[in-house]
């Protein structure tokens, strides 16, 4: 499979009054065509500035310190600001993490998306790009009579169908989903969660999915990274990492989610909190929370290392396959499905 | 919409303390918070600064009439100096020059500087007071009593002030205290009204007012320890604007001639206007460029300290 | 819609009672008996003052005069001008009306559109220098004395530059020959005003809906007003009337810049704040996601929601743009219905005054109600019922 996306160790800061916060450290992966990638990790540890970096969004205090995001092995950020503008939802398009508050309130929501579709391809009519449209609407289960109302006639559900259908509009290779379905009760959220998914396979897209939510991220993705502090820690197909996690942060988290249909246990919380980005610890950034840590730990920041095909870590520490039995047990009971399904492609 | 920082959040205290040293301190901090904010604000700053800058010029004129000046000369209202023909060009004697008939501009000056001080705080004090009574009594106790204030607020609204003003004014001359309790009551019973009750009715839907009233607190004690505290930075910000507004329309009234006060900014160039001097504008500016700069600037200083407020008590406002 | 706007006009028709009502007593209980005014003044005759007396009904109890005079109002009969007697009172305000309308409502327009462009840009570009410099001006003009800024002006342009006439409404020189008189011209140069002003509104409306419109329909656009307007034009020219038409603009120009120096500024400062809000709504931030061009996120998205606190702020405005306006024609000797109140107050003619004042509230009014209107039509949210969407 040919790489769509290379992020190589991408550094992003933010300049704050009381110094630099340390977003984004050190992050590499890469994304094939039709492939799709979960980050999960906690709220503030990155994961949007990482959305936002790709899209060359970033807020006017941000600086990339260093690395590189290459899409289809042109640099993103060697682009001028007008060639950006163009590639930006012709390419990458995206999902936002509020879809309620993503709409002009103002205008139409069919006209919201036509408006992309003619922005981008200056030589469609807008009559072809209201069909377009139109079948977008269909695509997403929404009746396309609604095309001309406006967001506040909205339900929420349909509101972020709407916006999952005006992030497919140009047909991009790539969509980044930052939460698409944190706002919704999980029925319509699992609902939604396997349409997008219909849709990308149908399409052979590619996606990156963004959550907190570890059973979300377990279900959809193909390959998953976990994030903390601004620092990739494990990286891996979903199947492996969930199944095997290495890194004690991994299994941490997804102690930290209930599972329904497995047996009950306590669920773990993480003690402590997630460090201030300011200035973050030494050494392994999640040593001052992990009970496995070691002195080498506290002093020396592990490598960014492959141990397996695909399975990239970093970790003094890795855990041992028993250690984590008894959740695993779990995962399979719970998302076993769900797991092996997306792995298969 | 307005996120102000609370002033009255029970943090963590000890019971050894008298709970108004508890209440003093939390205020005391959270007016440091604000001052930081503030201090972002470059326009609000140089607000302050004017503020000074009149504050000095004005107290500088009861020492100058009881050291330097003689005040058969340079009193604001009769006084007259002998020796040279009026309005003549600034000298030494004389900095700004002197009007028409033959008073000492600078003098004037800063006469009216403490006037306008008086006047402005003292009508934006009664609009606020009245404003936040109003706006707090009407979001609290709702029903008629908010209908029939915010009714009122909308004739007030549709009033126009100047010209009613000045049939008013024509009419039965107004003198400086009368026309400070009318600006206030006027703007006390208007706009503000409603922009406070707004800011009282996102107040007394919080939870702990609901807490107050199950602790068994009487609708006095729970407006009044509060509801009060969390408008007041919105009543303090509307009251720099207040002080903009009454000003500017003493100004132009006494510019008029319709207001019955001895001096002001407004005053000193209805004098010179009266006296055709306006007609040839260039040659005798002193006539009109010291007051009608201090009005100006006076107002702006105000409006811009407003400014300065606003991104403190609207957080959206600030940058990010 | 239709039940809105009949709902709005009942509360303007009240409000406007009770504001009579107010007016009338405000005057009553000024000082000095209002039969004084009539003996003591010399421009009436002898022989008009008794039978002034008994049509004032002064015979009857307060609450009963009220009555009349209500009454009266809304059949049009204000009474008599003392200061221009025997003029009735409506006469002198329907004179006057329509020049302080195209003043306020070409100055109104002009200083909010100005105001609008202006916040929006340096909201787009805050914290530069254009933001600091452009708010520093702005807050000099919103809180600068209004008649000096008034006698700036003339001295800038009619006394120093020559370009524009000092000041009053017409050259008395130029029309003591006219077959015309100026409230024929005037009244004419509105209405001609009107009709261009909505053929051109219509001209666009139709060629230029739609998101791209193409290079050609905005050709055609332009060249359509211009034909508009040079129709309009050699039409006067035809009938005579465009020398006149071109003394009563040039006029205007300088009050209507006056008053646009005075109210912009409130209109650019509510416009920079309210658009630092609508900047950081997640729309925005989608808006650019999608590779819309920075302008078009900037007017269609950011600015067009920033809009709807500005229109609601201009509303509040419209009393204090018509305080400025009461001066401004003062200053420049326009002859409109501020400068007759202040000129029936000084002299203290009551019933043009408090007819002035009154017609100074009923204009406001129908301001409010107005840019209500426009305000229910630029939020799509609001249902019409005087409440908003979820």
């Amino acid at each position: 499979m040919d790489t769509l996306l290379r992020l190589e160790d991408l550094t992003m800061h933010y300049k704050t009054k009381a110094g630099w916060v340390q977003a984004i450290d050190g992050v590499s992966f890469s994304l094939d065509r039709g492939q799709s990638l979960g980050l999960v990790g906690e709220s503030g540890c990155g994961k949007t500035s990482i959305a936002m970096s790709i899209m060359r969004l970033l807020p006017y205090n941000a600086e990339l310190v260093k690395g590189r995001i290459l899409m289809d092995g042109h640099d993103l950020y060697a682009l001028s600001d007008e060639e950006v503008r163009q590639l930006r939802w012709k390419e990458v398009a995206m999902i936002f993490q509020a879809a309620m508050n993503s709409l002009n309130p103002v205008y139409s929501v069919g006209n919201q998306i036509i408006e992309a579709i003619v922005t981008h391809e200056p030589e469609t009519s807008e009559e072809e790009a209201r069909d377009r449209a139109e079948s977008l609407f269909e695509l997403v289960g929404i009746p396309k009579e609604r095309m001309d109302h406006y967001p506040h006639e909205y339900s929420g559900g349909m509101k972020q169908r709407a916006v999952i259908a005006m992030a497919l509009a140009c047909n991009p290779r790539l969509i980044i989903a930052d939460e698409p379905t944190t706002a919704l009760d999980v029925i319509v959220q699992d609902k939604i969660l396997r349409e997008i998914e219909d849709i990308r396979r149908k399409i052979n897209m590619s996606m990156i999915y963004i959550s907190h939510d570890v059973s979300v991220i377990a279900e959809v993705s193909d390959i998953v990274g976990v994030m903390y502090a601004g620092k990739l820690l494990e990286l891996g197909p979903c199947c492996d990492v969930f199944k095997r996690p290495k890194n004690p942060y991994t299994y941490s988290l997804m102690r930290a989610y209930p599972s329904i249909l497995g047996e009950k246990h306590d669920l773990a919380t993480i003690p402590g909190e997630p460090p201030n980005l300011l200035d973050p610890p030494s050494g392994c950034r999640f040593h001052p929370r992990c009970d496995w840590a070691t002195k080498e730990c506290r002093e020396v920041e592990p490598p960014w290392r492959e141990i397996a095909e695909g399975h990239y870590l970093a970790c003094h520490n890795p855990i041992k396959t028993q250690q984590v039995k008894s959740c695993m047990q779990q995962e399979t009971a719970k998302g076993g499905e769900g797991i092996g399904a997306s792995f298969g492609n | 919409m307005n996120e102000l920082v609370p002033t009255h959040e029970i943090g963590p205290t000890s019971l050894a303390e008298p709970i108004w040293k508890i209440r003093w301190k939390l205020t005391k901090r959270s007016l440091r918070q604000n001052w930081e904010i503030f201090k972002e604000s470059r326009i609000g700053i140089l607000g302050i600064i004017l503020i000074i800058a009149f504050g000095i010029f004005g107290a500088m004129w009861p020492v100058m009439i009881n050291t330097v000046w003689d005040p058969m000369v340079y009193d604001p209202v009769v006084g007259f100096d002998p020796m040279i023909m009026h309005p003549s060009p600034p000298s030494a004697s004389h900095l700004l020059g002197t009007d028409p008939i033959g008073r000492d501009i600078l003098a004037q000056l800063m006469y009216s500087t403490g006037r306008e001080f008086l006047l402005g705080v003292l009508s934006a004090l009664i609009t606020v007071v009245i404003g936040t009574a109003v706006g707090t009594a009407a979001a609290y106790y709702g029903g008629f009593i908010d209908t029939f204030f915010m009714r009122i607020a909308d004739i007030i609204l549709l009033f126009p002030f100047i010209p009613l003003l000045v049939v008013v004014g024509a009419m039965v001359k107004l003198s400086f205290l009368p026309f400070a309790i009318i600006m206030g009551v006027l703007g006390g019973f208007g706009g503000i009204t409603i922009i406070l009750k707004a800011q009282a009715l996102s107040v007394s839907v919080r939870p702990y007012i609901d807490a107050a009233r199950v602790a068994g607190g009487s609708d006095f004690h729970i407006i009044v320890s509060h509801i009060i505290p969390n408008v007041l930075p919105l009543s303090f910000l509307y009251m720099m604007f207040s002080v903009t507004s009454a000003i500017l329309s003493e100004a132009t009234l006494s510019f008029f001639g319709v207001l019955n006060i001895d001096m002001s900014w407004g005053m000193m160039i209805h004098t010179a206007d009266v006296a055709g001097y306006l007609f040839d504008f260039a040659k005798y500016w002193w006539l009109w460029a010291p007051a009608g700069l201090a009005i100006t600037l006076f107002c702006a200083a105000f409006y811009m300290v407003g400014r300065g407020l606003d991104e403190v008590v609207n957080p959206r406002l600030r940058k990010r | 819609m239709r039940r809105y706007v009949v709902g709005r006009l009942g509360q303007v028709i009240l409000t406007l009672l009770i504001y009579i009502t107010l007016v009338y007593f405000l005057l009553q209980a000024m000082p000095g008996d209002i039969t004084m005014m009539y003996l003591s003044n010399p421009k009436i005759p002898q022989a008009a003052r008794e039978e002034l007396r008994t049509q004032l009904g002064l015979d009857q109890s307060l609450f009963m005069q009220y009555i009349s005079y209500m009454k009266n109002f809304f059949k049009g009969e204000l009474g008599v001008s003392f200061s221009q007697y025997p003029k009735p009172v409506w006469d002198i305000l329907m004179e006057r009306l329509p020049r302080t309308f195209v003043l306020f409502l070409t100055a109104n327009v002009l200083s909010f559109y100005i105001g609008f462009v202006l916040g929006k840009v340096i909201a787009w570009r805050r914290g530069k220098a254009i933001d600091y410099a452009a708010t520093v001006v702005g807050i000099t003009f919103w809180t600068a004395f209004y008649p000096l800024l008034a006698l700036v002006v003339i001295w800038i342009f009619a006394y120093n530059l020559k370009w524009l006439p000092l000041n009053q409404f017409i050259d008395p020189r130029l029309w003591s020959t006219a077959p015309f008189t100026a409230n024929q011209v005037f009244g004419n140069m509105v209405y001609g005003a009107a009709i261009v002003g909505v053929g051109i509104f219509c001209i666009f409306y139709y060629l230029l809906r739609g998101l791209k419109p193409s290079r050609r329909s905005h050709v055609q656009a332009w060249s359509l007003t211009a034909a508009l307007i040079a129709v309009a034009l050699v039409f006067a020219q035809r009938k005579g009337i465009l020398i006149y038409i071109w003394d009563i603009t040039r006029h205007m120009i300088l009050p209507v810049l006056t008053l646009t120096l005075i109210n912009f500024a409130g209109t650019m400062l509510l416009m920079r704040d309210s658009m630092l809000e609508t900047v950081q709504e997640d729309y925005v931030m989608a808006a650019r996601a999608k590779g819309l061009p920075d302008r078009v996120v900037r007017d269609r998205y950011a600015a067009r929601t920033a809009l709807l606190p500005t229109v609601t702020s201009l509303v509040l405005s419209l009393a204090s743009s018509m305080s400025g306006g009461m001066v401004t024609e003062t200053m420049f000797s326009w002859p409109g219905l501020g400068q007759i109140l202040f000129t029936a107050a000084l002299s203290n003619d009551y019933p043009l005054a408090t007819g002035a004042l009154a017609f100074t509230g009923i204009f406001l009014l129908i301001a409010h109600f107005v840019a209500d209107i426009l305000y229910a039509v630029l939020d799509p949210r609001i249902t019409y019922t005087g409440q908003s969407g979820v």
